[in-house]
């Protein structure tokens, strides 16, 4: 289960704990939506999240190239290992670009 | 299923031929009388001779046939893989992958004994083998986390380090995803310890695997693939076996344990 928080500003921070799967879907969209309102930039902050499968990944990268085509930039930052292992085995990089990850 | 739109269809076929009865048997798919099973034999005993995995490419003036066969030799038999993928090619700036480079991954994966493809008879007793750890019946993916956290116990007790731990799991979330997305949204995860090794049976009665579903990679749809879930799985699994026909899929995943 996914749980999400968010630091308002200019460039929201949305804070996410938990686990992200299918099951992730709606609470990362909503949360993301609502902090990207009006965002010159939104950050998604994984520093809680202990696990994520391919599918959470797909529902991070759909987030992250739709803000993109919406002028809304989203950073991600402080990837756990595990995020990053399956974000490297899946070259998310390589899909929404560098630039998304300015750590 | 959710179909996929695609300019070609494709199929993915699986035989075997075992030279002590001289015979081909379909364990994917059905024996295509285009695919002529003189040619097959032929080809089968040449890889089951050499000791080599053999690929040949067919040429598909006629669409019936396939466009590639790989004959991987097992021992007292060959299995024999078929990828028709009349005429599709990935595009230059394509993300998706190309029909044959699935075939290869599938049939490299064969070849080195990482996976194998098993018939009916063999999945009945290779998925009762060992004793029931836990079963856990999957529905929704309000199930995914609970059917996880019970292979991480599973696996602890059994003494795997955190990283292989979490790597099982992970490959247990992509078959179990696969249910739910394309396996008729309903299954069981069976949690069983063999000796020296805990398998993990994940099974459906859905209408069998799509192989035109793994082309994609998830981040374009924004849902998992199996195709990259499947390559998940093979690389971080030590050994899978899969059973897949038109009344569900089976798949065995094992870790050795000490």
């Amino acid at each position: 289960m996914l749980s999400t928080s968010v630091a308002p500003g200019p460039a929201p921070t949305v804070f996410l704990s938990g686990e992200m799967d299918l099951d992730c879907a709606d609470t990362l969209r909503e949360a993301v939506a609502e902090a990207g309102r009006g965002a010159e930039a939104v950050v998604l902050d994984f520093s809680g999240v202990s696990f994520i499968d391919s599918s959470g990944t797909g529902i991070f990268v759909r987030l992250c190239l739709d803000l993109r085509s919406q002028g809304t930039p989203l950073a991600a930052r402080n990837l756990t290992p595990a995020v990053r292992g399956v974000f490297d085995m899946l070259r998310v990089r390589d899909l929404v670009g560098e630039e998304v990850f300015p750590d | 299923m959710s179909e996929r739109r695609t300019d070609a269809p494709a199929k993915l076929q699986v035989f075997r031929y075992r030279p002590s009865d001289g015979r081909i048997q379909a364990v994917i798919g059905d024996l295509d009388e285009t695919l002529r099973s003189t040619d097959l034999v032929a080809y089968a005993s040449d890889a089951l001779s050499s000791e080599t995995f053999v690929c040949h490419a067919v040429a598909n003036d006629d669409e019936a046939v396939a466009d590639e066969l790989c004959f991987i030799p097992q021992g007292d038999h060959c299995d024999i893989l078929s990828m028709r993928t009349r005429g599709w090619k990935r595009h230059h700036g394509d993300h998706r992958r190309s029909l044959v480079e699935i075939l290869n991954t599938l049939a490299a994966a064969v070849a080195c004994g990482k996976l194998r493809i098993l018939d009916a008879e063999e999945t009945r007793t290779e998925s009762g083998a060992g004793d029931v750890l836990q079963e856990i019946a999957i529905a929704d993916s309000g199930t995914l986390a609970r059917a996880r956290d019970a292979v991480q116990h599973a696996l602890e007790l059994s003494g795997i380090d955190a990283d292989t731990c979490q790597r099982t799991t992970l490959c247990v979330s992509e078959a179990l995803t696969n249910i739910l997305l394309h396996g008729g949204g309903h299954g069981a995860m069976t949690v069983r310890r063999l000796p020296g090794r805990v398998r993990i049976v994940v099974a459906d009665e859905g209408p069998g695997l799509n192989f035109l579903n793994w082309i994609e990679p998830p981040a374009i749809g924004g849902q998992a693939s199996m195709g990259y879930g499947f390559k998940i799985i093979l690389d971080n699994l030590d050994a899978v076996a899969l059973h897949t026909c038109p009344e569900g899929t089976t798949l065995l995943l094992d870790r050795v344990v000490d």
